[in-house]
């Protein structure tokens, strides 16, 4: 632009401006009409859409995806064009360039044309440039949708961002079988503390479940969370889980609650998600809560783990023999129920028989008790009924757990196991590291250290074993082994055989006996109660192993001479060993004070607090409302003495013939013993028993 | 303001030239189009107004922050609108801007005499970016902390004293209270007064130079 | 447009240019209203909340003494803006039939000083300008203006609460 030009704009604008208007009140009334439509539409927004304030800034998460203002975005999006190295030149070089192109633009474009047409090119590039910029924004906008906004925060993923991701990063790679929950509240290496003292136990089942399941810890927030509080869902029973999950709506606690069908809602792998969220893979848990009803505590299994895999997967299936429902005819069914039961009645079924089972059973026909049985038991093949098909019940990753940890234990799970068993069977009396003490049993009496070199060496597995599963009642030790009435199976006997073993080869610190001996001095009526009776009947009396001493209906039914009998002479049916041998009849006595002086606690002799929760351990796995093995149903008072098929199983007042406690006294007539992994303890059946002749009260 | 006290005022202040020079000067038949830059000007005003009002309320602190814009948000009577009113009016001072500087640039109106005029624009339109980056963080939820750290880390790619240079912005290396604070203070005293000193040049060029004539195509 | 692009203005142009300035007028009062009215709200806003009030529960009926001014002490949550904080406060209760309960504050009603109990002169006393309340929190001597305050007292089984403000 020369002087020229200059002087032509200036003219040609003064003219225009002479043409033209007041900017008072022309224009401003102009202004002022955009101003107010502008003012409006803010409001407008305010009003409608709002301002977003989301959850309050939390470093420590880091699942956050940052989102910039939406006028940023065409910046972050054009960065992803420039990995690695070249970052700064879409972070700086472009956006310095373009701002500073800006800046000088009216220095370097010196021409007089104004009109856009007649600068085609400036027009193009600015086009060129808002275009540009428009679609990245856009991009940005498409390529990383917003937040979601979930109802509620996922608790259990806040419990590890707050907990564990320091140390561990955003997740954790657990090898299957890891009883997570004991490494969580126990701590492990010298780095990672014990959690027990700081999380609720619900908290670190929700935790174990979130390490293993992120997932499911998010579905659980989304599907459970705005009803179900974390903690009282996680570790809960896998079969009733699996059942929700099947029958969404129709799930009896669900009637009425706006819940989804989630077999329709959700892919199999989420209702896996969602399950190993809910009960964490943690096998000897597992085993806890779903085998242990029948199978007992202990883990008996021998096979190899392929065997296993499918024994639990299939259940009851697990029998190579067919469900013959599906194959036979009913009329069939029953005359080969017939026949097993009564192989000379039943001619025919003899060729039904040959043609159907004698490739696997052969000539021998097996026994059955009744035709019932031996109907249901064809009908639905080897399985019949009592062991859940567990494959449809368990995710992939629980059976894996469930298999590891069984055949981890079923092989007697080592020394370390043992050494469990040890402290709490065995070091009360022979201390922490075998060294002995002063005999608890028999006052002056020193027991010997079990763990010296000289012991071990002198007596062989055979002897160990023989000593713990008898115990000595000489001596004052009480049988241990579950064949004499004790605790421990004979896996067990043998894993704290090994344990002891393994002292051998580094024997502990021995104590000086003289010390041991200064202990054994006259003990208190507390200190005996303490020491000799405490450990089966609670501390205060309230009962474990043992019967409650503290109780009313126990204070009534001895008085001073039978309970000092019973000391003295022991129990035969149960551990109860007699103490005459081995404690002073001054002993005696002061113990029989001592219990006459116990409180009565609560009387745990009710049925909601002490009956219903024993069939909930023992019998509800098969005995529940809709499993009803023999039609009996466990789950409820009414339930219990109305269901079965030969209700009523109760006969209130009278024990010898109420079929429940036939069944778990042993002195049945049909079918096995209940439970099935094994007569319960002495207490609990006697705690079945008492109330059932007590006219079955529903208290 | 015809009455004794205009002309006693008048007298005194000389408002009646001012008023001349600046309501009465005639402006060259323009369309709607000119109205953006005083729709700007509104809207910075609007910001002023309800970023003053906030400030009220509002503690910059990373205790206080969230729990202080809540209840701003729900407890005060309107303050969902004043706040509301600041967030959108923070986009809408963006898009305005942008389309006013579009249109001085399609209308070729940064030439002679205009060019400084311009200049200060651009200026104006990298404070109005200013405020939006730092008054993002302000209410110190998740976006904005989030966003913040991400939006700062830019800087550290910067060749050679970029490391250094993110410690300057965030004071410190993670965002802090420290982080905060500076944000605010930016946000509320360099950035106002940076506003306020390079909107009266443009004003004082605009009204100096007068309002350009929407330009013919036969020049 | 074009008779109105002259300065001289017609009777007709001054008649629009008055319409507009009116119009300017009008919505720049709307604005100005619509955002200071709202604005005006905003500033006097926690003037306006009326404070809550709540029962606090004091303690059992049977630890009041009869005929004595027994102390009581208590926390009271009290919500300014956005923080939430504890307060104790400490409370004077009197009986004298065990049926009628009187809860006073122990703040001088002089310059919140902490008034306390002195049994053996039957007197509450201020320490900071020497002002003597009775028994029933009436002024005995000294600068207090008035009795000392009053909390009302309700009784649910057998524990005494007090309405705060």
């Amino acid at each position: 632009m020369n002087e020229q030009e200059k002087k032509s704009y200036l003219t040609r604008y003064h003219e225009a401006k002479e043409k033209g208007v007041p900017f008072f009140p022309d224009i401003i009334f102009k202004d002022v009409i955009v101003s107010l439509l502008v003012f409006v539409l803010l409001i407008a927004l305010a009003r409608v859409v709002g301002v977003p304030l989301e959850a309050r800034a939390d470093p420590a998460d880091t699942n956050y995806t940052p989102r910039p203002e939406w006028y940023f975005m065409f910046l972050f999006q054009l960065l992803k064009y420039f990995p690695g190295n070249l970052e700064v030149i879409g972070v700086m070089v472009i956006p310095t360039l373009m701002i500073l192109l800006l800046l000088v633009l009216p220095y370097i474009d010196r021409s007089p044309k104004r009109h856009y047409m007649n600068r085609p090119w400036a027009s193009l590039a600015a086009l060129a440039v808002v275009g540009g910029i428009a679609t990245l924004t856009v991009l940005a906008v498409l390529e990383a949708p917003p937040p979601q906004v979930t109802a509620g925060a996922d608790q259990a993923a806040l419990l590890y961002s707050k907990n564990c991701s320091n140390c561990h990063g955003p997740s954790i790679d657990v090898p299957p079988g890891t009883d997570l929950h004991q490494l969580i509240a126990g701590g492990k290496h010298a780095g990672m503390p014990a959690w027990g003292g700081d999380l609720s136990t619900d908290e670190i089942d929700a935790l174990a479940g979130f390490i293993v399941s992120p997932k499911g810890s998010a579905l659980y927030t989304s599907q459970c969370g705005s009803c179900h509080e974390l903690t009282v869902l996680a570790a809960g029973n896998p079969l009733e889980l699996q059942r929700v999950l099947d029958q969404g709506p129709d799930y009896p606690p669900h009637t009425g609650v706006q819940v989804q069908r989630w077999s329709d809602t959700l892919s199999v792998s989420e209702r896996n998600a969602l399950l190993n969220f809910l009960a964490a893979p943690d096998g000897q848990r597992l085993f806890a809560v779903n085998c242990a009803g029948c199978h007992g505590h202990g883990v008996v299994f021998s096979g190899d783990e392929k065997q296993l895999r499918t024994l639990i997967a299939d259940g009851g299936q697990h029998l190579a023999m067919p469900a013959w429902r599906g194959t036979l005819t009913e009329g069939d069914l029953v005359t080969l129920a017939a026949y097993v039961v009564d192989p000379a009645a039943t001619p025919a079924g003899q060729t039904l028989f040959e043609q159907h089972c004698s490739t696997c059973h052969g000539d021998h026909v097996p026994a059955s008790p009744d035709k019932d049985t031996a109907r249901k038991v064809i009908a639905t093949g080897g399985g019949h009924v009592t062991m859940p098909v567990w494959g449809t019940v368990l995710t992939p990753e629980q059976l894996d757990a469930l298999v590891t940890y069984t055949l981890a234990a079923g092989q007697g799970g080592g020394a370390a196991a043992g050494g469990q068993l040890y402290a709490q069977n065995c070091s009360p009396c022979h201390g922490q590291f075998g060294e002995g003490g002063p005999n608890p049993t028999r006052a002056g009496d020193i027991i010997a250290p079990i763990s010296s070199a000289e012991f071990l060496k002198t007596r062989d597995d055979i002897t160990l074993r023989a000593i713990i599963s008898q115990g000595q009642p000489n001596f004052g030790m009480s049988p241990f082994g579950a064949a004499n009435g004790g605790p421990l199976s004979d896996d067990e006997v043998d894993a704290v055989v090994s344990f002891m073993r393994s002292w051998e080869a580094n024997p502990p610190v021995e104590l000086p006996t003289e010390v041991a001996q200064a202990q054994a001095a006259a003990l208190t009526g507390d200190q005996l109660f303490t020491n000799v009776c405490s450990r089966c009947h609670g501390p205060l009396g309230e009962g474990g192993i043992g019967p409650a001493l503290n109780t009313p209906a126990f204070q009534a039914k001895y008085d001073d001479q039978a309970l000092y009998d019973l000391i003295s002479k022991g129990h035969a049916a149960s551990q109860m060993i007699a103490w005459g041998e081995v404690l002073t009849t001054e002993q005696i006595q002061q113990l029989v004070r001592y219990v006459r002086a116990l409180q009565p606690g609560q009387d745990p002799m009710t049925f909601s607090g002490a009956v219903l929760p024993l069939l909930q351990e023992k019998c509800a796995v098969c005995h529940a409302a809709d499993i009803k093995l023999g039609g009996w149903d466990s789950s409820s008072y009414k339930a219990v003495m109305t269901t079965g098929d030969n209700s009523p199983v109760v006969v209130p007042g009278d024990v010898s013939a109420s079929l429940l406690a036939q069944k778990v006294l042993g002195t049945h007539t049909q079918g096995k013993i209940m439970p099935p992994s094994g007569k319960m303890t002495a207490w609990n059946i006697q705690l079945i028993t008492d109330w059932i002749a007590a006219g079955a009260p529903d208290n | 303001m015809d009455t004794k006290l205009g002309n006693y005022l008048d007298e005194r202040f000389g408002w009646r030239g001012v008023w001349a020079a600046i309501f009465l000067r005639k402006i060259p038949h323009v369309n709607w189009l000119y109205t953006l830059g005083s729709a700007t000007l509104f809207v910075a005003t609007l910001q002023i107004v309800t970023g003053i009002l906030l400030t009220m309320y509002y503690v910059p602190t990373p205790d206080h922050a969230y729990d202080s814009v809540t209840y701003i948000t729900t407890q005060l009577p309107a303050g969902w609108f004043i706040r509301g009113l600041h967030h959108w009016g923070a986009s809408a001072m963006v898009v305005l801007t942008v389309l006013h500087l579009l249109r001085v640039f399609f209308y070729g109106a940064y030439k002679y005499p205009r060019e400084v005029t311009w200049s200060t624009g651009v200026l104006l339109l990298l404070v109005v970016v200013g405020f939006g980056f730092t008054g993002y963080l302000l209410p110190w939820d998740q976006k904005a902390f989030w966003a913040t750290t991400v939006g700062t880390r830019i800087i550290a790619v910067a060749p050679g004293i970029g490391p250094w240079l993110l410690r300057v912005a965030r004071g410190g290396d993670e965002l802090s209270a420290v982080t905060l604070a500076r944000f605010f203070g930016v946000h509320v005293w360099v950035l106002p007064a940076a506003l306020l000193a390079l909107l009266l040049i443009h004003m004082y060029l605009v009204i100096r130079n007068g309002i350009s004539a929407v330009p013919e195509r036969k020049e | 447009m074009e008779p109105s692009s002259t300065v001289d203005a017609s009777p007709k142009e001054i008649s629009r240019r008055q319409f507009m300035s009116a119009a300017i007028a009008a919505m720049g009062g709307l604005i100005g209203a619509a955002l200071g009215l709202p604005a005006i709200a905003y500033i006097i806003g926690p003037a306006l909340t009326k404070k809550t009030e709540n029962w606090v529960r004091l303690g059992a009926v049977s630890k009041v003494e009869t005929g004595t001014p027994t102390l009581f002490k208590t926390t009271v949550q009290r919500q300014t803006g956005w923080i939430a904080d504890q307060q104790e406060i400490a409370v004077y209760v009197l009986t004298e039939d065990g049926q009628k309960y009187v809860a006073m504050s122990n703040i001088c009603t002089h310059l919140g000083c902490r008034v306390r109990w002195i049994a053996e002169q039957e007197r509450f006393f201020s320490p900071c300008h020497n002002g003597v309340f009775d028994k029933d929190g009436n002024v005995v001597s000294g600068p207090p203006p008035r009795p000392l305050d009053r909390f009302e007292t309700k009784i649910e089984d057998g524990v005494l609460y007090i309405r705060t403000v």
